[in-house]
């Protein structure tokens, strides 16, 4: 049986995200905090949390507020209980690497002050740590003695471990809203884009991919945003920031010439993930003509990539219940896998890399019977 | 085969969703708004395409999706019209090549119809 499915082509619109690609470039504004105040002041949740305070007749005690002071790094303790081990490896090689370390990126001491006067740490050992030992081995100008070099501290006054134990879950995510996935990507980009800062290598390496993702119309966007109705858009970028250029390049152009009205599913990173990596210890080449066939495939049997996504995830739970008599945990090699299973059992005649089509070797059968029927 | 349809609720929104079988749901229907509701279009097709197809309008239709708090439901927003949303949807099934035609129109489970049998 020869492969007779036809990739159709589905006509070529603008897509609105080349403009208004939140990563091309900053907004450039700045907002007062009023501004802040304002939105608050307009948010149901706030106004609820408001009316809880006046319920319960809770104040504001502004002598809690931490203090600020500058004091002698030798007078700070570290109570082993309260802060983790030291990380010796993110002292050397996140905080101190000679190109990425600026003292104005330093965090002050937070700390508590008991009532014998003694600062004990909450946050903030590895900055104190490193900046101690790069006193101690000579690296600070007119800094001698680490115990006498002056430091910021934020402190409060407090003789409760109990406080200081909550405390460093809240400065170490709990209580703080941590920063998405998509937030940090895009931080890295506008320090390459909009400050032309290029001294860190990972945030380049993160403004190259993203820079190729956009060069085929493919834009990483936050999850649940109003973005993610638009084509060639994609969430998930901890997959994608995993991938190679060159397994970008191909997923992206792939995407834009044959699925360019579509957002973006995972499964296509995945799928060239394994194309590249596997296609070439078995000599076989990722070819055009396989590409259109895949993409026709897709179109004829699915629709679209996520409507496969879902019934591989559905032959999954079928063929692990059928081998194993229960449903094995989610695996991502199986996209590619059933996809080129579904290629071969479709009459597709590119050769194809073993260790993705005989991994699981009769997983194409558990396909539903309206799919597979089409092959016959 | 699978079916993607198009409601009209007792109130008047309309609203949409797939089955494989349209004579159960729309019974479903019924039942709730005590009264009978028509599919007003109802297509039918390949499983993974009428899914597909579902698929696209909850993703790109988002902004007259009818939102009650934070869920998006199957129902539009009261602006949006019949024709309208027919077309909408007659549009994506040819520019996309859905394998999903429209088998009935006006379809309640009371009409004995051949896609029952």
């Amino acid at each position: 049986m020869a492969f007779n499915l036809t990739y159709q082509e589905v006509l070529h619109k603008p897509n609105p995200m080349v403009k208004i690609n939140p990563m091309k470039q900053g907004s450039g504004k700045i907002v007062n905090l009023q501004d802040r105040v304002d939105k608050l002041n307009k948010n149901a949740a706030w106004k609820k949390t408001k009316k809880a305070w006046i319920e319960q007749g809770k104040e504001f005690d502004v002598s809690r507020i931490p203090q600020f002071t500058m004091e002698d790094l030798g007078l700070l303790d570290i109570a082993e209980d309260v802060q983790r081990e030291l990380d010796e490896k993110h002292c050397a090689n996140r905080i101190a690497p000679p190109e990425l370390f600026d003292p104005a990126l330093l965090q002050p001491a937070l700390c508590i002050k008991t009532s014998k006067g003694k600062y004990i740490s909450i946050n903030s050992q590895h900055t104190v740590s490193t900046v101690a030992a790069l006193i101690d081995a000579g690296l600070v100008p007119g800094a001698t003695d680490w115990r006498t070099f002056k430091f910021p501290f934020y402190y409060v006054e407090t003789d409760s471990l109990a406080f200081a134990r909550r405390a460093f879950g809240v400065h170490n995510g709990k209580g703080s809203k941590k920063q998405s996935q998509y937030m940090q990507l895009r931080n890295a980009v506008y320090i390459v884009r909009i400050d032309g800062e290029t001294s860190d290598p990972d945030e380049v390496a993160k403004e190259r991919k993203v820079s190729i993702a956009e060069k085929h119309h493919c834009f990483p966007v936050e999850v649940g945003s109003d973005y993610t109705k638009y084509p060639g858009t994609f969430t998930n970028i901890s997959t994608f920031e995993g991938l190679s250029d060159d397994e970008i390049g191909m997923a992206c152009a792939w995407h834009n010439k044959y699925f360019h009205y579509e957002g973006i599913h995972v499964s296509l990173f995945f799928i060239y993930r394994d194309f590249v990596r596997k296609f070439k210890p078995a000599k076989c080449k990722v070819t055009a003509e396989l590409e259109e066939e895949l993409a026709a495939l897709i179109q004829s049997l699915f629709g679209n990539l996520s409507q496969f996504a879902d019934s591989c995830k559905k032959v999954w739970r079928l063929y692990t219940e059928a081998k194993f008599g229960y449903e094995d945990n989610w695996n991502d090699d199986i996209y590619a896998e059933a996809l080129l299973q579904l290629y071969k059992k479709f009459g597709g005649e590119e050769k194809l890399p073993k260790s993705i089509t005989e991994t699981h070797d009769d997983l194409v059968e558990f396909f539903d019977d309206d799919i597979l029927n089409l092959a016959r | 085969m699978y079916y993607f349809y198009i409601i009209v609720s007792a109130f008047g929104r309309i609203g949409f969703g797939i089955t494989s079988n349209p004579r159960e749901r729309n019974k479903q229907y019924c039942s709730h708004s005590g009264g009978i509701v028509d599919f007003v279009y109802l297509y039918g097709g390949l499983s993974t395409h009428a899914k597909a197809l579902e698929r696209t309008i909850k993703t790109q239709y988002t902004d007259h999706i009818w939102m009650i708090d934070d869920w998006a439901t199957e129902w539009l927003n009261d602006d949006v019209a019949i024709e309208d949303f027919h077309e909408y949807v007659d549009q994506l099934i040819t520019e996309r090549h859905f394998r999903v035609t429209q088998v009935s129109k006006n379809y309640n489970f009371q009409q004995d119809l051949a896609l029952d049998k």
